[in-house]
């Protein structure tokens, strides 16, 4: 799996810090995400795409 | 706030167990439990010091915290009843008491291992009123083999303390703690081979 997650942070300049704050998980949650090493819960998935002003598929990448 | 309590909780009995130890002169187990807190809460306890909030529990670090939890239990299930094994089957001269006691571990450890590997197969199959009897029916497991370990050392430490042969502990550590064991693993075991078996979806 690959997220989009970095990319949209940067175009909201928003920290891990806050990205974190605003979805209520710890920051190494959102490092864990970003790397594409733990996959979301789709509410967890949803929460960091409304937090990121997108949808769900923008952020998250499958690749079978 | 949740967490913080749950924090809280932890350190003191980690600082009380460290304490008994350090009075019986275990300085290497005190040392150990207080390198143990440290490393498993150190996140916490930076979070703390430099924000005074706990940072949250989220549903990564519960699935990990549980599958920690589940993989320690099993870990200790099988290691008692490995560690019972040559008492329950007389390898090593020991009284019936000891046998029985060893056998039940040896039980309990069976049922936590089939528990673990199955439990997925098992889980979806069963009623919402068998998935509470079975957590029950675990939870009386386990309560009953903490309040054994608690009880002997309860025993031990009066009569290492004050000279008493104490009956209290000691009756419950060798007739109420094996029965209700019993009682939980047979139950549960019974709940969870039905769920195993079942056809339904």
């Amino acid at each position: 799996m690959k997220t989009r997650i970095k990319e949209y942070r940067a175009k909201y300049n928003i920290t891990q810090e806050r990205l974190a704050e605003l979805v209520g998980v710890r920051r190494e949650t959102i490092i864990f995400l970003e790397q594409g090493k733990y996959n979301p819960s789709l509410k967890l998935a949803y929460n960091v795409a409304r937090a990121l002003k997108t949808t769900i598929d923008e952020i998250f990448i499958f690749d079978d | 706030m949740k967490a913080k309590r749950l924090f809280l909780v932890v350190s003191i009995i980690a600082l009380i167990v460290a304490i008994v130890l350090i009075s019986l002169e275990a300085y290497y187990v005190a040392v150990a439990l207080i390198a143990g807190a440290l490393i498993m809460g150190h996140r916490e306890l930076w979070s703390l010091i430099t924000k005074r909030k706990m940072p949250p529990i989220d549903e990564r670090v519960r699935e990990n915290t549980g599958r920690s939890v589940r993989n320690g239990f099993v870990f200790f299930a099988l290691a008692l009843a490995f560690l019972m094994l040559p008492f329950s089957v007389g390898i090593i001269e020991a009284s019936t008491t000891v046998r029985i006691l060893g056998g039940l571990f040896v039980a309990g450890g069976v049922v936590y291992l089939v528990s673990y590997l199955f439990y997925d197969r098992a889980q979806p199959k069963l009623s919402e009123r068998e998935f509470k009897m079975l957590k029950i029916f675990l939870l009386v497991a386990g309560i009953a083999l903490g309040t054994f370990i608690i009880s002997i050392f309860l025993h031990n430490s009066i009569d290492a303390l004050f000279g008493v042969e104490e009956p209290v502990f000691f009756s419950i550590a060798v007739f109420v703690s094996p029965v209700a064991f019993a009682v939980g693993i047979i139950g549960s075991l019974v709940i969870f081979t039905k769920g195993l078996f079942s056809t339904a979806v």
